[in-house]
């Protein structure tokens, strides 16, 4: 740094002494020429500081400085002002400025664009997801409801027989179930089991298994489906309940707008059968 | 004394009457006041070597801000105003520095 420091310096030294001479020995300073080589830098500032006098270089130099301060207060006050930090730019400067603003409001808005679309996508797919997850579980109603899985309400029937002199049997049974489910049943449970598609029925001594649990007359089935259509279904002449009268047991129907389908059947997954749809 | 007095009352008048920078003006103000600031530093080492003359500061005080000014104004209508006042300012810079350290040595002694 010093050494950098030394070349204009040396430079400058040359050169003011050769003006010094010519300017100032035509101006007379106030100091006398042998009284001034004596003294160090460091006494001529503390001089030229204390006491003050009024000479032509001191209100000279007082007005230059004036003008120095000035402007360097004014600069520094317009230069802080927050709003103002543009105006002291050049116009090409201002246009870089533009241009690098235009630029970069491009680069936002394209990317904005394109996050506004991922979020569409996003919401679509969600949807879409959404609306395949309610169709799932209305699917899984339905199919429950044939499963067996869950309960089931509705309008329908219930048909009791009153079987006293326990004659009737399983295949009895099975032709009411039959004739039921050809009629549109849609949920049957008999004595608290539920009918599905692999229900079977079985004689047991005097009463009926269904699906291995025994049950004793007398036997409710509990039938969703359409009463107007259940009902005649089951009394047609040489149905279901002519044959069971014929066999000494007596039948009840009833219609009702809410019949309770609620015994369940634990979902079971098939051991060998598989979709083939995939 | 006076001169330092004047100094002081020119930042004081400056901050208290906050006037208007003219358009015109505007870009060559803080270029001004970097060379004026270069005679100044200039003039404060002359004084402490003993060459002091208040003419030669006054020519090279006006002349540095008007040459700064006049530099700033010619690199602005030939396209190329920001790098000249961006060396205007490198060139006074050095030229502070430098006489910043013959006030130093003569001041502090080192």
């Amino acid at each position: 740094m010093n050494s950098h420091d030394e070349t204009p310096e040396n430079r400058l030294r040359k050169e003011l002494p050769e003006e010094v001479p010519a300017d100032g020995a035509s101006e007379v300073v106030d100091a006398p020429e042998e009284q001034r080589s004596e003294l160090t830098g460091r006494q001529r500032l503390a001089k030229g500081l204390w006491p003050p006098r009024v000479t032509r270089a001191q209100l000279i130099v007082a007005v230059l400085l004036f003008g120095l301060g000035f402007g360097l207060a004014v600069q520094v006050a317009s230069n802080s002002d927050g709003d103002s930090a543009l105006r002291g730019a050049r116009q090409e400067d201002l246009v870089r400025i533009l241009d690098e603003l235009d630029d970069r409001t491009q680069r936002l808005e394209d990317e904005k664009q394109g996050l506004e679309k991922q979020r569409d996508e996003l919401e679509n797919s969600s949807n879409q997801a959404e609306e395949a997850r309610k169709q799932t579980v209305e699917k899984e109603r339905q199919l429950g409801i044939l499963a067996g899985t869950v309960a089931a309400q509705g309008p329908g029937i219930t048909m009791t027989i009153d079987d006293t002199k326990g004659t009737v049997e399983a295949d009895m049974l099975l032709d009411a179930i039959q004739e039921l489910r050809a009629a549109g049943a849609e949920a049957i449970q008999v004595n608290g089991v539920r009918v599905v598609a692999g229900t079977y029925l079985t004689d047991s001594g005097n009463s009926v298994s269904v699906d291995g649990n025994k049950i004793n007359a007398p036997y409710r089935f509990k039938v969703i489906g359409k009463p107007q259509d259940l009902e005649p279904a089951l009394n047609i002449p040489g149905g279901v309940v002519q044959t069971l009268e014929k066999e000494q047991a007596t039948v009840t129907i009833e219609r009702s707008d809410k019949i309770v389908v609620d015994a369940l059947r634990a979902a079971k997954r098939p051991d060998y059968a598989r979709s083939s749809s995939q | 004394m006076i001169a330092v007095l004047g100094l002081v009352v020119g930042v004081v008048a400056g901050l208290l009457v906050r006037p208007e920078v003219p358009a015109v003006v505007e870009p060559y103000l803080p270029i001004a006041v970097v060379a004026a600031l270069d005679a100044v530093f200039g003039g404060l080492r002359a004084m402490l070597d003993g060459i002091f003359d208040d003419k030669v500061f006054v020519v090279s005080f006006l002349s540095n801000v008007v040459v700064a000014a006049l530099i700033v104004f010619l690199g602005d209508k030939l396209g190329v105003g920001a790098q000249l006042s961006t060396g205007v300012v490198v060139v006074l810079g050095i030229r502070i520095f430098s006489n910043a350290a013959a006030i130093r040595r003569h001041v502090f002694r080192a």
